[in-house]
């Protein structure tokens, strides 16, 4: 659970590391701050049953008539058996800074209480006060000492009182203690980690939603981003839907501009043209030819102004089949005095990953030319080929091409840029067009006796949100 | 013949009307959608040449209300937009023919003489069944007065289906009246251009008579 989410982007690991290191160093502080804590207060718990053992050592000790120091009765246990753990003495100093034992617990048997390095400066410097340490038993085990320096009347020697006790049992309490809190706040720390991962996915939800979204809109399954995102996001939506809309638009006003010109240019290229017709003669000739070479231009560079304009990857796709429907029903107008009959089989939800206008001129020129060349009927198939693709076959029933003039044709099928309009097949628009989009136009001999064409272009996805590109 | 020429090009105007009026038309020219609507609408033309590009109301508006108000001359359209998409909504909005500019006034005159040959004639009474027209002469159908767009197979498919409206007709009777020629396809693509046109047409207009065929049906509550 704790382990970050595998290739998502940095922000998640981000937070989530930074409250992880955030709770576990509070976490870890905690655990230590308790611990001390405890210890101390075990601690001087025990230091104060040592402190009443001094404490009743030096009021009830006196002084013999021939100096000796009697100790008062301490009877409980174990401080009779040997080693038991409790001990005390009652000792002077002596010069060397060491002590020599005047009394002793009968749990000491024959040993002495060795206090450590420096605790007789300790004693001497507060006489009085009871002074704690730690040293070593008789038994080499942990012990903790008390001790007290005191004068007793009609003795010149200061006299010192010691109570030691084996600390093992606060030292075992302490290491309890640390394993329960350790364990109780290793939860915690996991818990808390488990929370931040599942606070930080859900609260970044709606950005990994966005994510998808754009894919989509890429991929071609949206148009714009949906409008409910957090307030913190809804600004980012608005602003790319906006792009998106802008970008549109742009694309749409350079068609319009293009289209205008065009437009602009014909009707005076019409009138020149019609006027040249009318008034025979040798400028009348050459207006018709510069006209005929204007039209042509004028025509190519719209083309080429459209396939500029053309905004490739921002998904948008479009529905062959009401493509193929209107275009059949054109076509069959416009060649009406031919009585074509385009007999055309599209399932409806082959969709083409690209602009309608562009499917239209692929699908437009391919039919016209089939149209042109048939005998009166012309047969269409749309299918889908793989993931990705569709293909789309139109055949006439025409005389069709040699295998010849085909195998030229395709060779020059890369850039058939050059051949002029209205002089070839037709085909250049389709090529230039298939071509822009990655796809492929192969001609073929139909069985109608007339020429085939096959057009493969590409296909929205259908599932998978990862856009191939 | 009378003829209504609606372009906005002063000169191109001049020179068209010069052509037909030598080539024996009699011209009524409108500069402008709105006028060109209105004489289109009232006086008895034999057929329309329209530019789409006209001021006030586009060409395409016009020619979509004249089909609205059930005005069925021939009508030529000159646009200089040659994407497919222009042609496309000329011939949705019910034109006969496309010209694109700039052309030769030769191929315009041609044009004009074959659509007026192809109009002309062929006087066939109206197929109905409930709401649904289909009109032999233009060669148009129609639901509830709303033009209904068909190829020339689903065309075919529905005028052969209106004329046999009292029986039920078999898959393979279809396919041979649609496929006159060798090249016949799968009989199961009847059921494809049958689903079209139910699409189009509405899905109960015709019924399938399980195991027989098909059947055109008036709707219930409509005559």
């Amino acid at each position: 659970m704790t382990s970050g989410p595998q290739r998502r982007p940095s922000l998640v690991r981000r937070l989530v590391l930074l409250a992880s290191v955030w709770s576990l160093a509070a976490l870890v502080l905690t655990g230590l701050v308790l611990t001390a804590l405890f210890q101390q207060a075990a601690l001087s718990r025990f230091d104060q049953g040592l402190n009443d053992v001094v404490q009743g050592l030096y009021s009830g000790s006196s002084i013999e008539a021939d100096g000796r120091v009697d100790a008062p009765p301490m009877t409980d246990v174990r401080s009779l058996r040997a080693y038991s753990g409790r001990y005390w003495q009652v000792a002077e100093p002596v010069s060397g800074g060491h002590l020599t034992a005047l009394i002793r617990s009968r749990s000491l048997f024959d040993a002495e209480l060795k206090v450590p390095d420096g605790f007789l400066a300790r004693l001497q410097k507060s006489p009085g006060t009871v002074v704690y340490d730690d040293t070593r038993g008789p038994d080499a085990e942990a012990l903790r000492i008390a001790g007290l320096l005191s004068r007793l009347p009609g003795r010149s020697v200061p006299v010192v009182f010691l109570a030691a006790e084996d600390r093992s049992p606060v030292d075992r309490d302490a290491q309890r203690f640390a394993a329960v809190t350790l364990s109780a706040l290793l939860l915690l720390g996991i818990g808390l980690i488990a929370a931040v991962v599942l606070q930080v996915r859900i609260g970044l939800r709606p950005l990994f939603e966005l994510r998808r979204e754009i894919a989509e809109v890429r991929n071609g399954k949206a148009e714009c981003l949906s409008k409910d995102y957090p307030a913190e996001l809804s600004p980012v939506a608005d602003e790319l839907n906006g792009l998106l809309a802008y970008n549109q638009e742009v694309v749409e006003r350079q068609r319009t501009h293009v289209g205008n010109l065009a437009h602009a240019l014909k009707t005076p290229l019409s009138v020149i043209q019609a006027e040249a017709e009318r008034t025979p003669g040798p400028l009348a000739e050459l207006v018709q030819r510069q006209a005929e070479t204007m039209r042509q231009q004028v025509e190519h560079h719209l083309r080429r102004a459209r396939a500029a304009a053309r905004s490739q990857g921002n998904g948008e796709f479009t529905l062959v089949e009401p493509v193929v429907d209107e275009l059949s029903r054109t076509l069959e107008s416009i060649f009406k005095y031919k009585k074509v009959e385009i007999d055309w089989i599209c399932p409806p939800e082959i969709a083409f990953l690209g602009e309608r206008q562009d499917l239209l001129e692929m699908v437009g020129n391919l039919l016209e030319n089939a149209c042109k060349w048939s005998a009166g009927y012309v047969r269409v198939n749309c299918r889908k080929e793989g993931p990705d693709r569709f293909s789309f076959t139109v055949e006439d029933n025409g005389t069709g091409l040699p295998i010849d003039r085909q195998n030229e044709m395709l060779k020059r099928g890369v850039r058939l840029d050059e051949t002029s309009a209205g002089s070839g097949l037709g085909l250049s628009i389709v090529d230039d067009l298939a071509c822009a989009y990655g796809g492929t136009v192969t001609l073929f001999s139909s069985d109608l006796n007339g020429l085939g064409v096959a057009l493969v272009l590409p296909a929205p996805k259908m599932s998978s949100h990862g856009y191939d590109k | 013949m009378r003829i209504l020429l609606a372009e906005d090009d002063r000169d191109l105007s001049r020179q068209l009307k010069l052509a037909l009026a030598d080539a024996g038309y009699v011209v009524d020219h409108a500069p402008d959608g709105e006028e060109a609507h209105y004489l289109g609408a009232n006086e008895p033309y034999d057929a329309v040449i329209l530019d789409l590009g006209l001021p006030k109301i586009d060409g395409v508006s016009v020619l979509e209300r004249w089909r609205r108000e059930g005005m069925t001359v021939p009508v030529l359209i000159l646009t200089a937009r040659s994407a497919w998409s222009e042609k496309v909504a000329g011939f949705d909005a019910g034109a006969d023919d496309y010209l694109t500019k700039p052309f030769h006034t030769e191929e315009l005159l041609a044009r004009l003489r074959a659509l007026l040959r192809r109009t002309a004639g062929h006087a066939t009474a109206t197929l109905q069944s409930g709401a649904l027209r289909l009109d032999p002469r233009a060669a148009r159908a129609s639901v509830d007065g709303e033009p209904l767009r068909l190829t020339s197979l689903e065309y075919r498919l529905l005028h052969y289906v209106l004329m046999h409206q009292a029986r039920v007709i078999s898959r393979t009777e279809l396919v041979e009246h649609l496929y006159d020629q060798d090249f016949d396809r799968d009989s199961n693509t009847i059921e494809v251009f049958i689903g079209r046109l139910r699409k189009k047409i509405g899905p109960d207009r015709i019924e399938t008579v399980r195991g027989l065929g098909y059947r055109i049906v008036p709707l219930a509550g409509e005559a």
